[in-house]
C-alpha cells in the first residue's frame, strides 16, 4: 500500500512545476489518497478543524505556510461540530459503489437505534449511579467498540522448509484500526435477512463496547492462537 | 459586535430553562405559554390516539422521551382563538391548515384535538386520509357497495376509523344522550330503531363488517342532524384531506380499473360533512404534500394541494400557515431536547443545527437522532 | 577580398576625384608634388573612402506664408469659413486639435496631416449660431405651430401614433445607411378604445410587442428596402391588428368557464358558495339558479368585496404566500374571526 503510494507520487510531473515554488519549501508529507490527485505533492493538506487552526495560530506556524499553496478540502473534511474522523472512516467501509449518502444514513440510523436504547436503559435505571454509568453518546460507544475490538497481535503466514507457519508478530496502529471495523461490518453482516442493517449494527457496536459479543471473541480467539504459536516466533527473522 | 450579541442572546436563553408549561389544559392556552411544551396525560393520549393521531416518528419519540409533550405554537393559538370568537350559530366555517413538510400540521392537529376533547365536543377525526387511498397493504379489504350503485366500499378501514370514533368518543357515547332520528334498514333482520343511542349504530357496524360505510354514512348525517339540533358540538378533524382530490386512488376494482376517490363511499361521507350546510361545529382539515405521490408535491400552498375541486368545496375557508420554528421556539426545542438527552453536545452545535435543519421542526429532530 | 572588389567596381573617376581631394587637403603632397613631377605619383589606399559630408543646400523662401488657421480673425463669421460638411482640413480650422493613438505618456498627434481627423465624421458646419441663422432664413416657409398642441400630453391625446426612424450621418462614398429604412411605429393600447374582448384579443395578436407595465404596443419594421415602405407595412400591421381583434368567432360563444382566460369572481363557484353561506347565516334556505347567482348583488355582505378581490387575486395573478395571506385577511373579515398575530 505504502510503496503504491510512493509510485504514484513519483509519476507526478514534478519538474514542470518546481518554477513555481522554491525547492526549499516542498514539504513532504503523508497523503491519504489512494489514486492520483491533480495537484502536484507540495500542495499542502488542507486544515480544516477549527481547533487545528487555533493552534497553528497560537504556534505562530500560520505565517510560514499561509503562502504555501493547499488543496480543497473533500467533501467529509468539514470544520462542523460534530465532525469525527472515526465516523467518516467507518462510514467509508460501510459504503459499497460509492454510494456514500445511503452508508452514511445507514450509520446514521445505527446511531439513532444505540442512543433510544441507551436512553431506554437510562430511563430503567433507578439509581443515579447506574444512571451515571450508563454511555448515552453513541460516538463514545462506536469509539469504545473499535478499541475493544482491535487486536494487539496478528498472524502472518511465512514458509520455511516447504512448511507454511502462521508466526504472530505485532501490528501495526492502522491494520489494527482496519481489522476492528472488518470484524465489526463482518459481524453485522451476519444477520438474519429479515434484520435491517442498523439494528444489527447498534447491537454489535453495544455488545463490543460492553466487551463482550462475537467481534471481541473473535479478537481473543486471534490472541490465543498466537500465544499458541508463540514457538514460531523466531521465524519472523530467521 | 453581531455575533457577540448574538452569541450573548444564545447563552441568555439556554440558561432560561423555562421550555415548560405546567398549565395542561389547552382551553387555557394563550400567548405566555407560546413555545412551551405541555405533556398529554398519558391515559387520555391512549383514548384519543390509540388508533393514529400522531405520525409514526412522534410516537417514536412519545416512548423514547416517556412523555408525551406538545408545543405550544402560534397556529394552535391562533386558531382556538379563532374558534372561541366564532359564532357557533353560524354555518361552521373551515379551516385549512397548510405548510412545508415535516412542520407539525398534524402535531397542531393533535393540540387542537385535545381542545376539543376537553371542550366536550364529538370529534370526528380522520388520522390520514391516504391510509383509505393511497395505502394498499397485500390484503385490502374492497368491495362494491350495496347501497350505493357504482361505488366502492371500504368495509375493514371504515370499521377500523369507527374502533377510533368510539373510542375518542366514549363519555360522549356512554352517556347515551344522542339519539338516532330515523331507523335504519340494513337487512331483513337487522334494522337500527329510531331513537335508538348512536353507540348502538357505531357497535353495528363494527361488529357487522359489511356495513361499516354505511353506518359511516349514516353516522354523519345523524351527527349533522344533532348538531343542529344544538344536542351536541361536533369538532371536525380530517388530515391529509387533500388525498380525496387527488385524480386517481391507488385501489384497483377486481376488473383492474382505477377508482376515483369520489367513487369510494367513505369520500361522500366526510365531503358531506365538510360542507358548511350545518352549524354548532368547527371543520379543521389539513393539505399536506405527503398525502400526494412524489411527483405532485411542487407546491405546499393549499389551491395546489386541494385542487379546483377541493377548493371550491372548502371555499370560503381560513387558510391557516403552520412554519418553521422561530428563535423563541427553537431555544425552547433545544432544551426540551436536550432535558429529553436527545441532543447532547457542545452549545455551538446548536447554531449549526439551525443552520442545517432550517429550523424546520421534523428535519431538526431527525439531525438530532445521531447526535 | 570582397572589400577590394566593392570599392574597385564603380569606374575609376571616383577613385581619381577622391585622390584629387585628398590632395587639395594635404599640404605635404602638395610640396613632394612640385618637388618631383616626373616622379610616378604615390597612390594611397583610402579603403574606407572618407567622403567629406556634403552640405546639402536648403532654399528657404523668404515670403513664407503664416498658417491660415492663425491669420484668422476672432470674430469672423465661421459659416462663411466652414459653409457646408466637409472633411477635416487643418488649416481652416483654428482650434489647437490632437487625436490619435499613442503609446502611453506620449502626446496624440497634432492636427495637421492627421488621417484620424479626416476620417471621422464632423459637424463644423453645424454650429449653433449657423444653425440660428439657417433657420431664421427658413422660417418664413414654416407655417404656425397649431396652439392647442401646447403641452406632451395634448400632442399624444391628438397624435397618439408615434413613428421611429433614424438618420444616419455616414463617411462613406455612398450616403444610404441601410439602418435608416427601419420603421418603428409605437401607440398606447388605451388610446385604441378597443372593448374587453377586442383589447385581450389584440394582445394575444401582437404577442411581446406588447409591453403591459408601460401598456404601449411597439411594431417594428425592416423587412423593406425602403424607409416609406417600411412605414406603410407597420400602419397596415396597426390597421389590421385593429379590425382583427373586433371580429368574434364562431367557437368563442361555445367557451366555458374553465376555458377563461382569467378569473371572473362573478361566474364561479366560489360567488356561489358565498351566496349560500350568507343565505344560510340569514336562515333562509332556498335554492337559486345559475342567473341569480350571477346577478346577486353582493354588496349587501359585509367585507364581500374584500373577499372578492382577493380570491380574484389568487386566482389571476398566481399562487403565493402574498394571496394566500391576503385571502386569509379577506375570509377573516368575512367570517368576523380575529386577526392573525404578527409576529
Amino acid at each position: 500500500m505504502a510503496n503504491n503510494i510512493r509510485n504514484i507520487n513519483k509519476c507526478i510531473p514534478r519538474n514542470s512545476l518546481s518554477y513555481i515554488v522554491p525547492r526549499l519549501l516542498t514539504v513532504q508529507q503523508y497523503r491519504e489518497y489512494a489514486r492520483p490527485t491533480s495537484f502536484p505533492d507540495f500542495f499542502q493538506n488542507p486544515i480544516f478543524r477549527k481547533e487545528d487552526q487555533a493552534q497553528l495560530i497560537e504556534s505562530a506556524e500560520l505565517p510560514k505556510i499561509a503562502a504555501l499553496p493547499v488543496r480543497p478540502p473533500a467533501v467529509y473534511q468539514t470544520s462542523s461540530a460534530y465532525h469525527d474522523p472515526l465516523v467518516t472512516k467507518v462510514i467509508n467501509h460501510v459504503m459499497e459503489m460509492g454510494k456514500k449518502q445511503m452508508a452514511r444514513n445507514l450509520v446514521e440510523k445505527a446511531f439513532e437505534n444505540i442512543k433510544r436504547s441507551q436512553i431506554e436503559r437510562y430511563h430503567l435505571a433507578s439509581t443515579p449511579e447506574a444512571k451515571a454509568k450508563i454511555e448515552l453518546d453513541p460516538k463514545k460507544i462506536l469509539h469504545k467498540a473499535v478499541e475493544n475490538a482491535k487486536p494487539l497481535l496478528q498472524l502472518q503466514p511465512i514458509k520455511r522448509g516447504g512448511i507454511t507457519y502462521q508466526v504472530p508478530g505485532p501490528i501495526t496502529e492502522k491494520r489494527s484500526l482496519f481489522l476492528a471495523i472488518k470484524w465489526l461490518l463482518e459481524a453485522t453482516n451476519e444477520k438474519e435477512r429479515t434484520v435491517h442493517f442498523p439494528e444489527q449494527f447498534a447491537w454489535e457496536l453495544l455488545d463490543a463496547a460492553n466487551n463482550t459479543g462475537k467481534v471481541v471473541k473473535r479478537k481473543q480467539d486471534l490472541h490465543r492462537q498466537c500465544e499458541a504459536n508463540r514457538a514460531y516466533a523466531h521465524y519472523r527473522w530467521q | 459586535m453581531l455575533s457577540r450579541n448574538w452569541r450573548h442572546l444564545c447563552r441568555r436563553y439556554s440558561q432560561a430553562v423555562n421550555f415548560r408549561t405546567t398549565e395542561n389544559s389547552p382551553a387555557q392556552h394563550n400567548d405566555k405559554q407560546e413555545g412551551l411544551f405541555y405533556t398529554i396525560n398519558p391515559d387520555l393520549c391512549k383514548q384519543l390516539f390509540a388508533h393514529g393521531g400522531f405520525p409514526r416518528s412522534f410516537m417514536k419519540q412519545t416512548k423514547t422521551f416517556t412523555e408525551t409533550a406538545i408545543m405550544v405554537r402560534q397556529p394552535a393559538l391562533d386558531l382556538l382563538a379563532c374558534i372561541k370568537a366564532s359564532d357557533m350559530s353560524q354555518p361552521v366555517i373551515r379551516y385549512v391548515l397548510y405548510g412545508e413538510k415535516g412542520t407539525g400540521k398534524s402535531i397542531t392537529l393533535a393540540h387542537l384535538l385535545h381542545y376539543a376533547h376537553e371542550e366536550g365536543f364529538l370529534i370526528v377525526h380522520v388520522p390520514w386520509v391516504s391510509e383509505w387511498l393511497r395505502r394498499v397493504p397485500r390484503h385490502k379489504e374492497m368491495s362494491n357497495s350495496q347501497t350505493h350503485e357504482g361505488f366502492v366500499d371500504l368495509p375493514l378501514d371504515a370499521a377500523a376509523w369507527l374502533i377510533h370514533f368510539k373510542s375518542q368518543n366514549q363519555t360522549l357515547l356512554k352517556s347515551g344522550e344522542l339519539k338516532t332520528s330515523k331507523q335504519y334498514v340494513w337487512s331483513k333482520r337487522e334494522t337500527t330503531e329510531a331513537g335508538s343511542p348512536l353507540a348502538a349504530l357505531v357497535e353495528h357496524g363494527i361488529s357487522r363488517v359489511k356495513y361499516a360505510c354505511d353506518v359511516v354514512d349514516a353516522l354523519i348525517d345523524e351527527i349533522k342532524i344533532l348538531s343542529n339540533a344544538k344536542q351536541c358540538k361536533t369538532f371536525v378533524a380530517i388530515d391529509g384531506f387533500n388525498s380525496f382530490f387527488y385524480p386517481l386512488t391507488r385501489l384497483n376494482t377486481p376488473t383492474k380499473r382505477k377508482v376515483k376517490p369520489e367513487e369510494v363511499t367513505l369520500t361522500t361521507s366526510f365531503m358531506k360533512i365538510t360542507t358548511n350546510d350545518w352549524n354548532n361545529g368547527a371543520v379543521v382539515v389539513t393539505a399536506d404534500q405527503l398525502a400526494f405521490p412524489d411527483d405532485h408535491q411542487e407546491s405546499y400552498l393549499p389551491r395546489y394541494l386541494l385542487y379546483k375541486k377541493g377548493f371550491e368545496h372548502l371555499d370560503p375557508f381560513v387558510p391557516i400557515e403552520v412554519g418553521r420554528y422561530s428563535d423563541k421556539e427553537f431555544i425552547s426545542c433545544v432544551n426540551y431536547y436536550r432535558d429529553r438527552l436527545w441532543l447532547r453536545g457542545p452549545p455551538e452545535i446548536e447554531a449549526e443545527l439551525k443552520f442545517t435543519s432550517a429550523s424546520n421542526p421534523y428535519r431538526f429532530m431527525e439531525q438530532c437522532a445521531p447526535l | 577580398m570582397s572589400l577590394f572588389i566593392r570599392n574597385y567596381k564603380p569606374n575609376s573617376l571616383a577613385t581619381v576625384y577622391n585622390v584629387k581631394i585628398w590632395r587639395l587637403h594635404s599640404t605635404a603632397a602638395e610640396s613632394t608634388q612640385k618637388k618631383d613631377e616626373n616622379e610616378e605619383e604615390f597612390r594611397v589606399l583610402d579603403i574606407l573612402k572618407k567622403k567629406d559630408r556634403i552640405q546639402r543646400k536648403v532654399t528657404r523662401r523668404a515670403d513664407i506664408q503664416p498658417d491660415r488657421s492663425d491669420r484668422m480673425a476672432p470674430d469672423q463669421n465661421w459659416g462663411n469659413v466652414w459653409p457646408g460638411p466637409k472633411t477635416f482640413h487643418p488649416s481652416s480650422v483654428p482650434l489647437p486639435l490632437r487625436q490619435g493613438y499613442v503609446p502611453k505618456g506620449q502626446a496624440p498627434p497634432g492636427k495637421k496631416a492627421n488621417a484620424e481627423l479626416m476620417k471621422v465624421p464632423n459637424f463644423l458646419h453645424l454650429t449653433p449660431p449657423v444653425i440660428k441663422s439657417q433657420c431664421e432664413a427658413i422660417k418664413q416657409y414654416c407655417t404656425e405651430w397649431p396652439n392647442l398642441l401646447n403641452s406632451q400630453e395634448a400632442i399624444e391625446k391628438h397624435y397618439p401614433v408615434e413613428i421611429i426612424t433614424s438618420d444616419y450621418c455616414h463617411a462613406s462614398p455612398s450616403i444610404r445607411n441601410p439602418l435608416a429604412r427601419i420603421v418603428t411605429l409605437r401607440v398606447k393600447l388605451s388610446t385604441l378604445k378597443l372593448d374587453k374582448h377586442a383589447r385581450d384579443k389584440f394582445i394575444r395578436l401582437v404577442g411581446d410587442r406588447y409591453d403591459s407595465s408601460t401598456d404601449l404596443v411597439t411594431i417594428t419594421a425592416d423587412r423593406c428596402p425602403a424607409r416609406i415602405q417600411n412605414t406603410d407595412y407597420v400602419n397596415y400591421l396597426l390597421t389590421a391588428c385593429f379590425h382583427e381583434a373586433w371580429n368574434v368567432e364562431e367557437w368563442e360563444k361555445d367557451k366555458t368557464e374553465d376555458d377563461m382566460e382569467y378569473y371572473d369572481w362573478n361566474n364561479n363557484a366560489s360567488k356561489k358558495s358565498l351566496v349560500n353561506w350568507h343565505l344560510q347565516k340569514k336562515g333562509e334556505s332556498k335554492t337559486l339558479t345559475d342567473d341569480e347567482y350571477k346577478s346577486f348583488d353582493v354588496s349587501e355582505i359585509q367585507h364581500a368585496d374584500g373577499y372578492k378581490n382577493a380570491v380574484s387575486d389568487w386566482m389571476n395573478s398566481g399562487e403565493s404566500e402574498e394571496t394566500v395571506k391576503k385571502y386569509a385577511e379577506a375570509v377573516r373579515k368575512l367570517f368576523g374571526l380575529p386577526e392573525k398575530k404578527v409576529v
